[in-house]
């Protein structure tokens, strides 16, 4: 199941938003060697700090983090306008019904021995479930598009389960990968394919209680 | 999801981006929020902007269709100590459905039973605006709809009030004299909007461009925010007249 937590509400969270900042450090700075910087073993940037909305897998029956993804609105500040300008050189995409995603991560921790010994030919099922969740949660808004900044192996990923995606503006080398702009329709039928993919037919965003959500001085 | 094309029956969404774009002084905004209240039925509509005056810890900016006596009764009970719309809301990314909110706090409930006996409508919904430089806006609508078309209007509220409240936002960080940045439109925004110029669909221009429709359509999207406009004609006009559409890559 996906967990929707608020980045203005994330202290009702505090356990989970830390253990996702954990993931991110070992994700992007360990594993994949991004320039980004980790502080006390967590990766956190400025775009945490703009209110961001988090989509968080949890293992429905541990509870435990598999991994997680940000979305920010075109409209204020993002990454493709912030930080990645030069992937789009006619200017960002800016639009009340458009919103970025970024720093779209699986937990390493969470993959199974089989899973890692394929992990170049099997797309993870957590994969999938944060990509069907980032459609739920966007058509729950009324916004129509995502645009996103990936690489050639998320790009790899995303041919793979039929995740249509338009490259807009000039993919560029970036470190050691090509980097690309990409935008996602998120219609049904988008939602529709992702689900065939995944065997993820029901919806994945768990859904909106006010009674369960803890109070804002309680902890998870 | 219905994804009807804009140009043909958003005559009443263009009407009104339109007229907020117009805007040339404060005082034209009560009859906009009235209009609005025609076109959409609703009972009320409340904008509420932070970080859009010139001076640093001015109070929000409010414009509202509520009564005299609401606001009043409003600031007497200190309720924006307690509204959860207000409190959270504008800095948040999903809207607000009212019908989501905690009513356990007697306070709260207090709050909302009271706020139907000064007039707002029964169900609600406020959309957080994010703006270019840190400065957020919220905008709340109510309505007093049944179940049934509930169910319908509120998916049809979300996209069309996620244009109209940023639209509200940019209008009246231009009436309190902050410069909104004209983004410039990509090349292939420009390309996208001179096909529809040439009066091809989106459809027609997607095969032309050799891209999928979806891509026309986001490109056109964000070329009408870009530019301000609600629809494709009006953003043609618009990038017609400044003279954008001449100058393609």
């Amino acid at each position: 199941m996906i967990t929707i937590v608020e980045g203005a509400e994330r202290d009702r969270h505090p356990a989970l938003i830390d253990e996702m900042f954990r993931m991110r450090a070992a994700v992007f700075a360990d594993r994949l060697e991004w320039d980004v910087s980790v502080t006390n073993g967590r990766e956190v940037d400025r775009f945490d700090a703009e209110d961001p909305l988090y989509l968080l897998s949890l293992d429905d029956r541990t509870g435990a983090l598999q991994g997680a993804v940000r979305l920010l609105p075109t409209t204020g500040p993002n990454m493709l306008r912030d930080v990645f300008p030069v992937l789009v050189p006619g200017g960002a995409p800016a639009s009340p019904l458009i919103w970025e995603s970024s720093r779209f991560a699986v937990n390493p921790a969470a993959f199974n021995a089989y899973e890692r010994a394929e992990a170049n030919h099997v797309v993870n099922r957590t994969t999938i479930e944060l990509l069907c969740g980032i459609v739920e949660v966007c058509q729950r808004a009324g916004i129509e598009h995502v645009v996103s900044v990936f690489d050639a192996r998320m790009a790899r990923i995303f041919r793979t389960i039929d995740c249509a995606f338009e490259v807009i503006g000039a993919p560029t080398r970036i470190g050691r990968t090509m980097t690309y702009a990409g935008i996602f329709d998120m219609s049904d039928a988008m939602r529709e394919r992702l689900g065939e993919a995944g065997r993820l037919l029901a919806p994945v965003l768990a859904p909106v209680d006010p009674r369960q959500t803890p109070a804002p001085a309680s902890s998870d | 999801m219905n994804r009807r094309d804009r140009n043909s029956d958003d005559l009443e969404l263009f009407e009104l981006l339109e007229k907020l774009g117009e805007l040339t002084d404060a005082t034209g905004i009560p009859e906009l929020l009235g209009r609005l209240l025609d076109i959409y039925g609703l009972k009320t509509v409340a904008y509420l902007g932070s970080g859009v005056t010139a001076q640093p810890g001015q109070s929000p900016y409010l414009a509202v269709t509520y009564s005299n006596e609401w606001v009043d009764h409003y600031k007497a009970q200190r309720f924006v100590d307690i509204d959860p719309t207000v409190q959270i809301g504008m800095r948040r990314m999903l809207p607000i459905d009212w019908d989501e909110l905690d009513r356990a706090d007697e306070d709260v409930r207090r709050l909302f039973g009271e706020a139907k006996e000064f007039g707002l409508g029964r169900r609600g919904i406020s959309l957080p605006v994010h703006g270019q430089h840190g400065d957020r806006a919220l905008v709340s609508i109510t309505s007093d709809a049944s179940d049934r078309d509930w169910r319908y209007l509120r998916l049809h509220y979300m996209r069309d009030f996620q244009m109209l409240a940023l639209h509200m936002h940019q209008a009246i960080l231009r009436l309190e004299g902050k410069t909104v940045e004209q983004a410039r439109l990509s090349p292939r925004e420009r390309e996208c909007l001179l096909w529809v110029a040439e009066g091809k669909t989106a459809w027609e221009t997607a095969v032309i461009l050799g891209l999928s429709e979806h891509t026309v359509r986001c490109y056109l999207e964000s070329a009408r925010h870009k530019l301000g406009a609600a629809n494709n004609t009006h953003a043609v006009n618009k990038a017609g007249k400044v003279g954008l559409l001449t100058q393609l890559p």
